[in-house]
This record gives structure tokens, sequence and C-alpha cells, in this order.
């Protein structure tokens, strides 16, 4: 059975922010809310990396051993989702999960949150496939379309992969035997001299 | 007992007390061992594979491995054009 993932080439991401952009489009996400979002580190100085970060769909997801409701499922995709029906807003995953993909719309004043909102892997949630419900709560379900995340499709300088862990696992590899890595990759030198190195 | 032998004594009040605050306790503890929480379970259906290698996703894998994997995959059997 293949496990969806996601793989991000830091030797690759120009940090232009296009799949952040193409998640919110394709699934009309909600003022204030990023299921995705481009994470710099070493801002303006040589060997700067950035990384497109969201739900890494955790084997052993933390965000679902805090949930007080037990609102999250791992479908058999190796998924993880959630319902909106039964999220209470509480915040506790956000707290528990390392890459901070939880978000919540602010629906009041006070800083009352409504229900958790995340990256679905572009594989919409527990109301049946294509249904609207489904569409509003969740967004678009491009995995039952035969398709992958858009994020990923969209990228382009093919940062960002995503699809089978296995298959995802042996491009990223093949790129790194053929290139290097980070300060031993092809160009390297070039950009940032031979005095910077990661 | 009372020094008449009918009333309950100081010490004897507060072992009665205690005796029924643990009745009371576990009466009221034992409904909520019962309604034990259960995981969401949206169901088989829902949880089912969605993902299929269609035409769109070798495409996607093979363009995204167009440098390393391009000798390994053939375009005839990826459903490329």
């Amino acid at each position: 059975m293949a496990r969806m993932k996601f793989l991000c080439d830091a030797d690759r991401c120009i940090e232009c922010n296009a799949c952040v952009t193409a998640c919110k489009n394709e699934h009309e996400v909600p003022w204030g809310i990023n299921r995705r979002r481009v994470v710099t580190l070493n801002d303006g100085k040589p060997g700067e990396r950035s990384v497109s970060m969201a739900c890494m769909h955790c084997t052993d997801a933390p965000c679902a051993a805090v949930c007080p409701v037990n609102c999250f499922y791992t479908t058999a995709d190796a998924v993880v989702l959630h319902s909106k029906d039964i999220c209470i807003g509480c915040g506790y995953c956000f707290y528990a999960c390392p890459f901070g993909a939880p978000q919540y719309p602010r629906v009041g004043n006070f800083g009352s949150r409504g229900k958790m909102d995340k990256c679905t892997y572009c594989s919409g949630g527990p109301e049946a496939d294509f249904s609207t419900a489904e569409y509003e709560k969740y967004g678009s379900n491009r995995l039952a379309e035969g398709k992958l995340p858009l994020c990923a499709e969209m990228c382009s300088t093919k940062a960002l992969l995503a699809g089978d862990g296995e298959m995802i696992a042996e491009i990223y590899k093949q790129r790194v035997i053929k290139r290097g890595y980070g300060s031993g990759a092809w160009g390297w030198k070039t950009a940032y001299r031979e005095t910077v190195a990661i | 007992m009372g020094q008449d032998g009918k009333t309950l004594g100081r010490r004897q009040f507060f072992r009665a007390l205690g005796g029924s605050t643990v009745v009371a306790a576990a009466a009221v503890a034992s409904p909520m061992g019962a309604t034990e929480a259960q995981a969401y379970d949206p169901g088989n259906e829902e949880t089912k594979s969605r993902y299929r290698e269609s035409d769109h996703v070798k495409a996607f894998y093979r363009t995204n491995g167009y440098e390393t994997l391009k000798k390994n995959m053939d375009p005839a059997s990826t459903g490329t054009k």
C-alpha cells in the first residue's frame, strides 16, 4: 500500500510561495489561514535555505494523540484527516504539532477560535467524495481524481515532491547522487564560495 | 454509641459518615466508567485508499525525476505524450 508523503528539496526551493498560493486558491482557504507556508533559514545570508511546510501526515500523529474529542483519523493512504463536525477548536493539536500545521479561523472577538483547518493532502474529508459539503469544509479532493496535491504539482523548480513515499524518496536519492547536497551540490561554490558550508 | 447506649457518639458518627461517602462516590463513578470515550470512526468508505498511479501521477513522477529517472522509466509505459 502506497504511503503519501511530502518531501521538500531545500536545494531547489526558491521561496516563490507558489505552493502557498496554489493551495489557498484550490481549496478556497479562508482569510487568515495558510495550510502551507514557506520557512526561510538564514534569510539574506549566503547559504540561506527555504523549505515549504504543511501537515506532514505523521505516522504516529501527535495531534491525534492529544485531541480530546478524537476527531482525527488516518486513511489507508496514510493521510491524516479530521472531522470539522467533531472538532471543538480547543487548539491542543496546534501545541502538539511540531510543524505548526493546524490553523484556526478567527470567528469572533476575544480570540475565539473556529474549527481547526489543516492540509488534507488534497484528499477532502469524511464527507462523500466531490460533495459540496466536503468542498466547503475541506476543499477539493484531487487524490480521488487520480491527481496529487496541487502545491507539489505547481512547484516550478520541482522542489516540493508529493506522492508515494518510496517513489519520491527514490527521486530525491537520485538527485543527491547526481548533484550532491548542501554545500556539496553543483553550483554551490560558484554561488557562495568555499567558505560557506552546511 | 453514646453513654446511654442508644445515640451515636462523635467517633461513631464520623465513621458512619465516611462509610456512606465512599458508597456515594462509587455510585457516581460507576456510570462514568461505562461511557468510555470512543475514537472517531468515519467508516471504511471514507478511509479507503484513493491514490492510484494514474497517467497524471506517472507524468508527475517522470517530470520530477527527469534528470535521473528517465533512463529507468519507459515513456510509453508512463502514458506521457
